[in-house]
């Protein structure tokens, strides 16, 4: 749109109408007070600057007006200086001081010291004018007032008011000078430099030093200097008697808004007391004559003991009145006893009502807005209106009374600070501010403090939504309800009036109509019958009182009100009141609409009001705590120098010049909600928080001091870590916790609840914390969400990486754990998926492994070191367990060292102590041996690349052993072995043949080596072999696992079950159109684009040909080793059967060897070395193709079979006979079986290489048949 | 200074709730503008904020795959 182009107004409001239709989604819950980017409010007070504009109206009125304005602004001044002394920061202590007369740069420093001193010193020399001026402006009003002419004459409430505001900025001021001993410390710093420099040379401005420096230290001056110049003015107590009671009578009829207002009342009321109370007047006595009523008083002083002065500072009330004259405890029954407590020490009373309160305004507000946003007219009628508005004023008062509950909570807590007998959790040495916040509440008041904030700041967001609505009904409301009192409740009294000739009357009612009625025709229709004092004839004389969008300006207001009142009031300066010449009717409804109109003032100025009523910034002032303390006592020496004994005993002051954050309310109460971890007050927890916005927006509006900002914000940044830090652990935490407790087994849940161990999470209410994307905070706004999703990427993976270091702190049979530690990391990471965008899980489980830039991961590497350093050298085969298990008590290789295990946090393990003490238990199981469970564990985490690995390492070891130890044993042992050994005749006997064999193999029975060296060599072989078949297993297991939960993907079905007369495979076709949704291929290929198809099918074919390839692990193993059985190191013998010099005769003789019994207290060959030992000899004896040779021939197969014939049993060289023949059948057994499991898988292997190792023999031919 | 006729000064009066009116009613758009204007940020804030998001998530995973692709170049 150019610029020059003109929008009529009416398009333009209907452009803004049409801003709200667009659609603005804002995705986070509302948990926090009102974020606004942009505040916009505007002020029509003009502080009576229109006077002049109602000529129409009494002059007397008018007049006063003036007066108002004059005193306003004085108040506004005196709210300045107010604002200057309670900010004011010691100077002084940061100036250096010249330690004596004789340092050179004195002058230099006197000079700088008065430079920067000169403007902070005028602003108290400004303040001592004003105070002179305002009591001498506050004087000369009393004694106008008081004059006796004009003594017995209507003043009106808002007169009084203001004069009421005038004591209690006398109050304030006095006691904020009082408290200020830094403004005192820096004047006479001032004073002393300015002084050496001779800067003030006039005796005039000498004297103002003088002055100012007495008005500094005379404690009380502002107080004593109104009180002597009060007492000089006659009848002075009497104005001061209705001021008090005016106060009285607001207090009482709520006729007040914000906090401030209703503080200001109380104060009013003591200090007015105070002054009253002197030589000439005993307020004893005015109550006795009725002009003040102390019981009433006495109450509310009860009620309120303490009410904020300014900022941090309170008073109690009371103690004007104890510090007057006249004190007479007895006038004073309730509050001069210390019991019961002030209802206002106690928020636990009211919360209750507050609650109460709370939801059922709330309901009815959602009523209202639901059918604000549902429906839409231009205005609604004058009776809606009226409702409306009467909802905004009562919700704003609610508002306001909430916050003056916690204010007043606040300020007695302040005056009432704790100790170390009444709170033990409170250290002795304390500081007072400490024990004024940190140990001053309970736990259930700092729950019910912030649920007391969540509402205030609640609802202020949703009356801020409201805003223009409420604002709206607001302005059309009361404009509706003036006008028609004006033109037309007015009418009836003016012409009783008229006609009765009651002239002033007439002319207050005729200004009252003059200066604010808007008339349908622009002026007072001059035909009106009541102007003329008659009734309204047969033609009944009706006027349209019109309708606008305005309220009354702030004068027109005031006007109308002073002199309304002037009308209902019953006092009129000695002559007959006016109130007699109206009848009762008309006094009603000019008393009703006199009442109502008090609170147009804050309707018509919505937002400001809003904002007042719910601002808690005085929260984290503390500057009369930070000026009485000025720094903390410590016991250490600050001196440079050398340290001795003496300097333990010193105690000095330490500048400080904020406090802690532990001591600050608002991070106090948000503290409390992260440390309780209270589920029911999470959401609340950004509420506390928002207290420093408020603080902030005083700081800057109000205060207008940029060093409290600046603290504030510091204040904020350091909170807001803690906080984001606290957050996203507990957050972490339970969720973890939540994911164990998941995974746990359900009734071994129930068993550690029975024995008082938890190991359930607890209630947790983050989801809404979780989603907030734009916190504000000091106009800055916070994505949370993704700072918690940061912090909580990094706690996952340091998780993972602890679960893979307590993995690799530990042996092989931690890998079940392992296993279980990651899964539970990846529920937890599914969990908080659902909030957070965090890392892939699998990309982060990589990461931790160390699996991304290296081939292979730590997981990996470490199972193989275990498996080299630990489980090849220790563990024995148990084919009757299928584990492998360490031999009891003997301990063969040299002992593991790994590295120390790190301590880790529960939160980072299993989410707490129980959990892990539960899952510990759980995985004490597992310890101890190697079976099926850990070989599925180490499948599903090395997967096959893992696995191929391991198993190719294996092989190198496998090789070292063939080639080394067992190769160079086998040389040594073949050498010691007879060159022949002939299977004996039967005829022997088997106790014969056991002799022979005893003989002839004594040079191997007896060998050294043999069961220390080589049989561990042996089983070590054996144990790989036994590893890689067992592992193949697991892979297997898991494969056909993952195939079954593909099946129905691929459209692999079982066969249904047909009965008879069924056609199976029309059945088969059913059930596949059934399933057809599920086919992945069919579908991406229908749906999907042929990238998208093609991808799809290769997943396919990849889910689909795993097994069906046929690759076996376990032969390629054997092929690998046979590989390494050839020459040099074995070199084929040549074959003869009764040679030696293969191996199946060396391990013939080693077979006899270990068949031998052994006595009762020796290790049994199986116990030593499990079955690893035979797998070993009958792998390469297999391989070497000598298992049908070592079948034929073996020694201890040959005694089997003899003693099978002749049944001996008798001692032969210490060797039982029976039980030698015993154990060789087992073994044989074994052995057998052996054979049978290598048989298949080499037979399976040459299969596939499609070479046919079978020798055809051609049937025996028989020649002499043949012949035939 | 004459006082003007009472006719004059009520239709001033009644000029003065017209231009009161008047100014209510910029006013009051000005408030709605504002709000549009909040409700607007806060709307944009939590749209950006899930856009960064994703965009952070996706730079992590480059980053990542980045990784795995120059192991492959530096092994070989």
């Amino acid at each position: 749109m150019s610029v020059s182009e003109k929008v009529s107004l009416s398009d333009a409001l209907s452009n803004v109408d049409v801003l709200d239709e667009l659609t603005l989604p804002d995705e986070q819950p509302c948990i926090e007070a009102a974020p606004c980017s942009i505040l916009y409010q505007a002020n029509f007070d003009t502080n009576f600057e229109d006077r002049n504009g109602f000529v129409t109206g009494i002059a007397k009125y008018i007049e006063e007006a003036t007066v108002h304005a004059n005193l306003n602004e004085l108040l506004e001044e005196g709210n300045a200086h107010a604002v200057m002394l309670y900010t004011w920061r010691c100077c002084s202590r940061a100036i250096p001081q010249p330690r004596s007369n004789e340092q050179p740069d004195r002058v230099h420093i006197y000079e700088r010291t008065v430079q920067v001193l000169a403007p902070e010193v005028d602003k108290l020399l400004q303040f001592m004018y004003f105070q002179r001026k305002a009591i001498e402006r506050f004087c000369g009003e009393v004694r106008r007032l008081c004059h006796a002419e004009k003594r017995r004459d209507f003043v009106s409430e808002a007169y009084l008011l203001t004069l009421g505001k005038f004591v209690n900025m006398f109050a304030v001021l006095d006691e904020l000078k009082n408290m200020k001993s830094s403004v005192k410390n820096d004047y006479s710093t001032y004073r002393r430099a300015a002084q050496f420099l001779k800067v003030m040379s006039d005796s005039q401005s000498l004297q103002e030093s003088q002055n100012l420096s007495m008005f500094l230290a005379t404690q009380n001056k502002i107080r004593d200097t109104v009180k002597d110049a009060l007492e000089k003015i006659n009848g002075y107590e009497d104005l001061l008697a209705d001021v008090v009671n005016i106060c009285v009578h607001m207090f009482e009829t709520k006729m007040y808004l914000t906090p401030s207002e209703k503080h200001m009342l109380v104060k009013v009321m003591g200090f007015g007391l105070f002054l009253m109370d002197s030589e000439v007047c005993n307020i004893n006595r005015l109550d006795q004559k009725k002009k003040i009523r102390l019981d009433r008083i006495d109450r509310i002083f009860k009620n309120l003991e303490v009410v904020p002065l300014f900022g941090d500072m309170q008073i109690a009330p009371f103690n004007y009145i104890k510090r007057s004259k006249h004190y007479d405890p007895s006038k004073w029954p309730l509050s001069s006893s210390p019991t019961p407590l002030s209802p206002q020490a106690d928020l636990m009373v009211h919360l209750p009502q507050i609650r109460e309160e709370h939801q059922n305004y709330i309901s009815e507000l959602a009523r209202y807005s639901n059918e604000v946003t549902t429906t839409f007219k231009e205005a609604g009628s004058d009776a809606e209106n009226k409702a409306v508005t009467e909802l905004c004023l009562r919700g704003l008062q609610l508002l306001s009374s909430w916050c003056s509950v916690l204010t007043e909570l606040c300020s007695w807590k302040l005056l009432h600070p704790t100790d170390h007998a009444s709170n033990p959790r409170c250290p002795p040495d304390a500081e007072e501010y400490e024990r004024a916040t940190r140990y001053n509440y309970t736990s259930e008041e700092k729950f019910a403090m912030i649920e007391v904030i969540a509402m205030i700041k609640g609802l202020q967001v949703l009356m801020a939504r409201m805003e223009t609505v409420f604002a709206d009904a607001a302005r059309r409301g009361v404009f509706a309800e003036l006008q028609d009192f004006v033109q037309l409740v007015l009418r009836e009294p003016l012409r009783k009036a008229i006609k009765n000739k009651k002239d002033l009357i007439r002319s207050i009612i005729v200004s009252v109509r003059e200066t604010c009625g808007d008339w349908a025709r622009g002026c007072e229709p001059q035909q009106d019958p009541a102007l003329r004092g008659k009734k309204d004839g047969e033609a009944s004389f009706t006027i349209k009182v019109p309708r606008r969008n305005v309220g009354p300006s702030s004068t027109q207001l005031y006007m109308v009100r002073t002199q309304l009142e002037a009308l209902i009031s019953d006092k009129s300066g000695g002559r007959r009141t006016l109130r007699k010449d109206l009848d009762a009717g008309t006094l009603t409804q000019i008393e009703m609409f006199h009442r109502q109109s008090f609170y147009w003032s804050y309707l018509l100025n919505l937002s400001d009001s809003l904002q007042k009523c719910c601002d808690l910034s005085q929260l984290w002032y503390r500057e009369f705590y930070l000026e009485m303390t000025m720094g903390r006592k410590v016991n250490k020496c600050m001196v440079r120098h050398q340290h001795n004994e003496e300097c333990n005993d010193l105690v000095t002051m330490e500048k400080r010049i904020q406090f802690p954050i532990e001591m600050s309310m608002p991070w106090i109460l948000t503290d409390h909600i992260l440390r309780t971890k209270e589920p029911a007050m999470m959401e609340y927890v950004l509420y506390p928080l928002d207290l420093y916005n408020d603080s902030a927006q005083y700081a800057l509006t109000v205060f207008r001091k940029q060093f409290l900002y600046d603290e504030v914000e510091a204040e904020v940044n350091l909170c807001f870590d803690q906080f984001v830090y606290k957050l996203s652990e507990q957050v972490y935490a339970h969720y973890k916790q939540l994911a164990a407790s998941m995974l746990l087994d359900k009734r071994y849940r129930a068993e550690c609840a029975a024995r008082g161990a938890s190991t359930g999470a607890g209630a947790g209410r983050y989801a809404s914390l979780l989603r907030q994307r734009h916190v504000a905070l000091l106009g800055r706004h916070v994505d949370l969400c993704a700072l918690v999703a940061q912090r909580i990427n990094s706690d996952m993976h340091r998780a993972l990486d602890a679960a893979v270091a307590k993995f690799e702190a530990g042996d092989i049979t931690g890998v079940v754990e392992l296993e279980g530690l990651i899964s539970v990391n990846r529920l937890c990471h599914k969990l908080l998926s659902r909030y957070l965008t965090l890392d892939d899980f699998d990309a982060i489980l990589r990461e931790s492994d160390h699996g991304v830039l290296a081939p292979y991961g730590r997981i990996t590497l470490h199972v193989f070191w275990e498996l080299n350093f630990d489980f090849l050298p220790n563990y024995c085969y148990n084919a009757a367990t299928d584990r492998f298990v360490k031999c009891r008590g003997i301990q063969f290789g040299v002992g593991v060292s790994r590295e120390k295990p790190q301590q880790y946090g529960h939160a980072l393990l299993w989410g707490s102590k129980q959990l892990s003490l539960a899952y510990s238990a759980q995985y004490a199981q597992y310890s101890g041996f190697v079976g099926a469970q850990h070989l599925h564990a180490l499948v599903r985490l090395l997967g096959y690349q893992g696995v191929a690995v391991v198993v190719s390492e294996l092989l190198d070891v496998a090789r070292g052993l063939l080639h080394g130890t067992i190769a160079q044993f086998t040389r040594a042992l073949a050498a010691a072995m007879p060159r022949h050994c002939k299977l004996p005749r039967y005829d022997y006997g088997s106790n014969g043949v056991l002799g022979y064999y005893h003989a002839q193999l004594t040079d191997i029975v007896q060998y050294p080596d043999a069961r220390t060296e080589l049989f561990h060599a042996f089983r070590e072989l054996g144990n790989i072999i036994l590893f890689c078949m067992l592992i193949e297993q697991a892979l297997s297991q898991e494969e056909v696992t993952d195939l079954l939960h593909a099946a129905p993907f691929q459209n692999i079905l079982p066969r249904p079950f047909a009965a008879e007369g069924e056609k199976p495979e029309s059945k088969q076709k059913r059930l596949e159109a059934k399933y057809a949704a599920l086919q992945i291929v069919q579908n991406v290929d229908k749906y999907g684009t042929a990238k998208q198809g093609q991808l799809s099918r290769e997943g396919d074919l990849l889910t689909r040909e795993r097994l069906c390839c046929g690759l076996s692990l376990f032969s390629v193993v054997l092929r690998r080793l046979r590989g390494c059985l050839s020459a040099p190191q074995w070199p084929a013998p040549p074959t003869h059967t009764d040679d030696t010099n293969e191996f199946h005769r060396l391990w013939s003789a080693l077979q006899f060897l270990y068949c031998i019994p052994v006595g009762e207290t020796q290790f049994t060959v199986e116990e030593l070395f499990g079955e690893g030992l035979h797998w070993a000899g009958c792998t390469i004896i297999a391989l070497l193709g000598q298992q049908r040779r070592f079948e034929a021939l073996d020694f201890c197969y040959h005694i089997l079979r003899v003693q099978r014939v002749d049944g001996k049993d008798e001692m032969v060289k210490d060797i039982p006979l029976k039980r030698m023949v015993d154990r060789i059948r087992r073994f044989q057994v074994l052995n057998s079986q052996i054979f049978g499991v290598l048989a298949r898988h080499l037979a399976a292997d040459e299969e596939r290489a499609g070479v046919e190792h079978v020798r055809c023999f051609p049937p025996p031919s028989a020649p002499q048949h043949a012949m035939n | 200074m004459s006082t003007p006729p009472k006719e004059t000064i009520q239709k001033q009066i009644q000029q003065d709730w017209a231009n009161r009116e008047y100014i209510e009613v910029i006013t009051g758009s000005i408030k709605k503008i504002t709000d549009f204007l909040n409700s607007f940020d806060m709307s944009c804030r939590s749209r950006l904020a899930t856009l960064n998001e994703k965009l952070t998530s996706l730079e992590r995973k480059i980053d990542y795959l980045e990784a795995c692709v120059t192991k492959g170049e530096t092994l070989t």
